[in-house]
């Protein structure tokens, strides 16, 4: 009965809303034109951000010459640098290499990340906030710094937690560049997607079937597993996919754990085709097609996943989350926490501050690692001296702001068009802002470059095209950031203010952006962070004014400056910290003050 | 005694004490003209595939003589390098005023997109080691051994040392064959000097491949491999500050690498362009890069030697060009195997 009625009432509002549009778009012919303007403008957008690269990245894959150097009519198309790459076995290893360590990282990230919303969503574990705050700091790391920060920690032969069981006489050794090691890595470090997940499914849950469970006799583990855990299902799956799919186009932490070892994944095996002399660019937008298609494939099974089952759990009663007295056991989750948090920011942040103020990385033991006079602010000195260093963080804000600005305002206009009006065409816009979430940064670097460096009016070599490049890039994410709060919002708000006369833009500005404002904070400051920590699609498309904070950290990386590195990474990390914690602040502030327009 | 050799001497050995020479005056780097062009364009971009840490000491000493000109460098590793500057230049957007390259086979492929360019002591240069006359020889690099002081008990004095069974389980960094054109020099030397047999034998003690130099002479400091073949440039700052490594050059021979750089026909800044290059490639620049950074020279009479260079011992291995074209695809994939790199 009560889902009747909730139908009928979805059917009532629909036609509502149908006539509110209709009233708004009563001016006739003009208005419906009107629409057809913005959604043509959005698709022109999104084709010019988005399609336009994906077709030169496609035209690269297909021949064997560079686009702009040679020209449309210069291209001969056909299919054999393609096949040769398919029946490359480097290839296969690579391709091969990456599910297993993907895969890895998945399962560990999964056991990790559903663990901790259990123990933050459903017990009674003390200090939950903090757990379920600092659990997400991960998501801030760049894998580049994660990866060396292990790379310190994790060497067999010089490895800080080597140096420590050497000198407690422990005869075990930890090597980490292997493939177990890499899965590690991904794990930890990849947990909080799964939790993201998880963690609100579990929240949505009516604890009503955990109960009926438990009253037919069932423990709490068996509930757990065969009540709880199945279904949230869909969650489990959705944030399991998201996670590979990220771990996928991960750069940084494969580089540097694998390359000692030499176990290439895709990301690593492009980075190579794109650095060698001569570089092969051809096969490496040929292996970005291979790369994108299994990341394809991965995201639309995420949608089908979360279209079909994800709220089927959620009743439409008020409830409130059931925590499980977990009596002492409760300070054993605390401590698994507490482990967590040590393993993934404690431990690598002491490595890298270690390292950034350690004169030379060689430990010959434990008495070396803890002697003064083996430290020194050198690496900091060294990176303040450089000139680009402040041209960089100065670059690196310019751009994580604009980007920001720009990415939030057309995510917004994006994400209300797809979610708040019946505008046909919204179905393309959906699936064209989701698309770059397949394709790999570093070969899209240089299709952003082939497909942007011939637009009139300067565009290339100015921070602007380093900032669309992150637009494109991290719509995807953005869009679905926003989504959020769109769907937050009950529609009756908006049709409140058209019953009262108000037009469409004063709606938006009155009553959606004001209560959608913390989540277009939340949007905007994820896509500065996103924007921040960049490199791949930065590469070819900085220039001597416009350099920024990752393409530098590679170069200290590349140039063997691991204290360098470290230090950079320190400094990286204390503006991140910054900018998330100003960010947090304000946008409880906007929060707070937009409860106090609602009330 | 054949052309090459006669090279090799100018480049190595022969007489020279080292720069006794007055302190240069700006007029050595350049007309009175050409200076106050340069002064008044004010700045200049400059492509390099060199290390930015390494190219910034160089911009910080040519700034000393000049420091009314800013120079705005953008660094990448060579292939990224060379796409982006055939990119732009295809695209009439190429914002180079110098470009500065370590292979000289991909450069030999963009001599039309340079203008004619000579510094003021052009006759004092090696011209073997020009692939063109628009192209010059800016910085000259050399391939040495290096160890960690603290670990390796019983050093490697030569190329063949590091083919013994005693170095063997993961002791020996190996820069792979692709990773550039300083890294072709030393497989080309490797295989035509050491011998045919030479890499599989170096294969034999397992070695630690690395993407590039710069990582393995940190992995050498951090003693993450002991030992192994290394760009004399890429190690000798960390010694210099005070590292625990040591490096020698082998009595087998030195492996150069003569850089190829020009200022391009767009550059918007052509007399600064110039005057840097002229700066670089005078003695001062050349003393500069030396005795701070660790390269060579491919000036006929060098100004000074890296420390434990002794050009009487040491002598200089320049590769033939034409081989140096040529050979490159096929000896790189059979350096993939032998090594099993997968590329």
């Amino acid at each position: 009965m009560d889902a009747l009625a909730d139908q009928r009432g979805v059917t009532l509002r629909e036609s509502f809303m149908t006539r509110a549009f209709a009233a708004r778009a009563g001016g006739g012919g003009r208005r419906r034109l009107v629409a057809i303007a913005w959604i043509a403008l959005l698709l022109a957008i999104l084709a010019f951000l988005v399609i336009y690269p994906v077709m030169m990245l496609v035209i690269g894959a297909l021949t064997d010459s560079n686009p702009v150097v040679d020209g449309l009519a210069g291209l001969h198309p056909s299919l054999d640098n393609f096949l040769t790459v398919l029946a490359n076995p480097n290839v296969h290893a690579a391709l091969a290499n990456s599910l297993i360590c993907c895969g890895g990282g998945t399962a560990l990230a999964l056991a990790i990340g559903l663990t901790f919303s259990w123990i933050v969503v459903r017990t009674n574990t003390p200090c939950k906030r903090f757990i379920a705050a600092a659990s997400m700091l991960p998501l801030f790391v760049p894998p580049l710094v994660a990866g060396v920060a292990w790379v310190i920690l994790g060497s067999p032969k010089t490895g800080l937690i080597n140096t420590v069981f050497k000198w407690f006489g422990i005869e075990f050794r930890v090597d980490l560049y292997t493939m177990s090691g890499m899965i590690f890595v991904f794990g930890i470090y990849y947990a909080p997607y799964v939790y993201m997940f998880t963690a609100s499914a579990l929240r949505n849950m009516d604890p009503s079937l955990e109960e009926a469970s438990e009253i037919a006799g069932a423990t709490p583990l068996a509930t757990l597993f065969t009540v709880t855990f199945p279904l949230i299902l869909p969650a489990i799956i959705s944030g399991m996919l998201l996670s590979f799919v990220v771990m996928l186009g991960i750069y940084g932490i494969p580089a540097v754990l694998g390359a000692p070892a030499n176990i290439s994944v895709l990301t690593t095996y492009i980075f190579k085709l794109t650095a060698w002399s001569p570089p092969l660019y051809n096969t490496a937008a040929a292996v970005a097609i291979i790369l994108m298609v299994v990341t394809g494939f991965l995201v639309w099974l995420q949608h089908r996943v979360v279209s079909g089952r994800s709220y089927a759990t959620v009743a439409g009663k008020a409830f409130r989350p059931r925590n499980l007295d977990l009596g002492p056991w409760r300070w054993l989750t605390l401590a698994l926490a507490v482990a967590y948090l040590f393993v993934v920011v404690v431990l690598p942040t002491l490595a890298l501050i270690i390292t950034a103020f350690r004169k030379f990385m060689f430990i010959r033991d434990f008495a070396s690692l803890i002697d003064p006079r083996q430290y020194s602010l050198v690496h900091f000195q060294a990176v303040f001296d450089n000139p680009l260093t402040m041209r960089s963080i100065w670059n690196t804000l310019e751009v994580g702001t604009i980007t920001a600005v720009l990415g939030g305002t057309l995510a917004f206009a994006i994400g209300y068009t797809i979610h708040r009006t019946q505008l046909s065409g919204r179905r393309t816009l959906d699936l064209l802002s989701s698309l770059p979430v397949a394709i790999p940064g570093l070969v899209i670097g240089v299709a952003y470059l082939w497909a942007w460096i011939a637009v009139p009016g300067g565009l290339y070599g100015t921070i602007w095209i380093l900032a669309l490049a992150f637009v494109a890039r991290f719509m995807p994410d953005t869009v679905k950031a926003l989504s959020t709060s769109f769907m937050q919002i009950h529609r009756e708000l908006e049709e409140a203010a058209w019953v009262c006369g108000r037009g469409l833009l004063s709606t938006i500005r009155t009553i959606v952006l004001p209560i959608a404002s913390p989540g277009v904070i939340a949007a905007m400051t994820l896509l500065f962070v996103l924007a921040i920590r960049e490199l791949g699609s930065s590469l070819f498309l900085y220039t001597s004014d416009s350099t920024v904070m990752a393409v530098l950290l590679l170069d200290y990386y590349e140039g063997g400056n691991t204290g360098k590195t470290a230090a950079f990474s320190l400094v990286q990390t204390a503006i991140l910290a910054v900018l998330i914690g100003t960010a947090h602040w304000v946008s409880r502030g906007v929060s707070q003050s937009s409860i106090g327009r609602a009330g | 005694m054949t052309r090459r050799s006669v090279i090799i001497a100018g480049l190595a050995a022969v007489a020279m004490a080292a720069s006794l020479a007055a302190p240069a005056t700006a007029q050595e780097f350049g007309s009175p003209e050409l200076i106050a062009a340069a002064k008044k364009e004010g700045k200049l971009v400059y492509y390099t595939a060199n290390f930015a840490e390494v190219e910034q000491e160089v911009i910080n000493a040519f700034n000393k003589r000049f420091p009314e000109i800013r120079v705005e460098m953008v660094r990448a590793p060579g292939g990224q390098l060379i796409t982006r500057v055939k990119t732009e230049a295809a695209a009439n957007k190429l914002s180079a005023d110098v470009v500065d390259h370590s292979d000289r086979a991909l450069m030999v492929d963009l001599v039309d997109l340079f203008q004619d360019y000579a510094p003021p002591n052009a006759a004092d240069y090696v011209p073997e080691a020009m692939i063109s006359p628009k192209l010059w020889p800016r910085a000259t690099l050399v391939w040495s051994i290096a160890y960690n002081s603290e670990l390796a008990k019983k050093p490697p004095k030569s190329f063949a040392d590091l083919t013994k069974p005693d170095y063997g389980n993961k002791q020996i960094g190996q820069v792979i064959a692709a990773s550039g054109g300083t890294t072709w020099t030393r497989i080309m030397f490797e295989r035509q000097v050491l011998g045919e047999g030479y890499w599989a034998k170096q294969a034999a003690t397992n070695p630690v491949l690395f993407p590039s130099g710069a990582p393995m002479a940190d992995a050498i400091v951090r003693g993450e491999v002991t030992m192994g073949p290394i760009l004399y440039n890429a190690i000798y700052p960390k010694k210099r500050d005070g590292a625990p490594v040591e490096m020698v050059f082998a009595p087998e021979g030195a492996p150069v690498n003569p850089y190829a750089s020009g200022v391009p026909k767009t550059a918007a800044h052509p007399n600064a362009a110039k005057l840097f290059l002229n700066w670089c490639l005078s003695k001062e620049g050349q003393t500069f890069m030396i005795k701070q950074l660790g390269n060579l020279t491919s000036l006929k009479v060098a100004p000074v030697y890296p420390e434990g260079f002794d050009p009487k011992v040491v002598k200089v291995w320049l590769p033939d060009f034409a081989q140096y074209v040529k050979l490159h695809h096929d000896w790189v994939e059979d350096w993939n195997k032998v090594y099993n790199y997968r590329q």
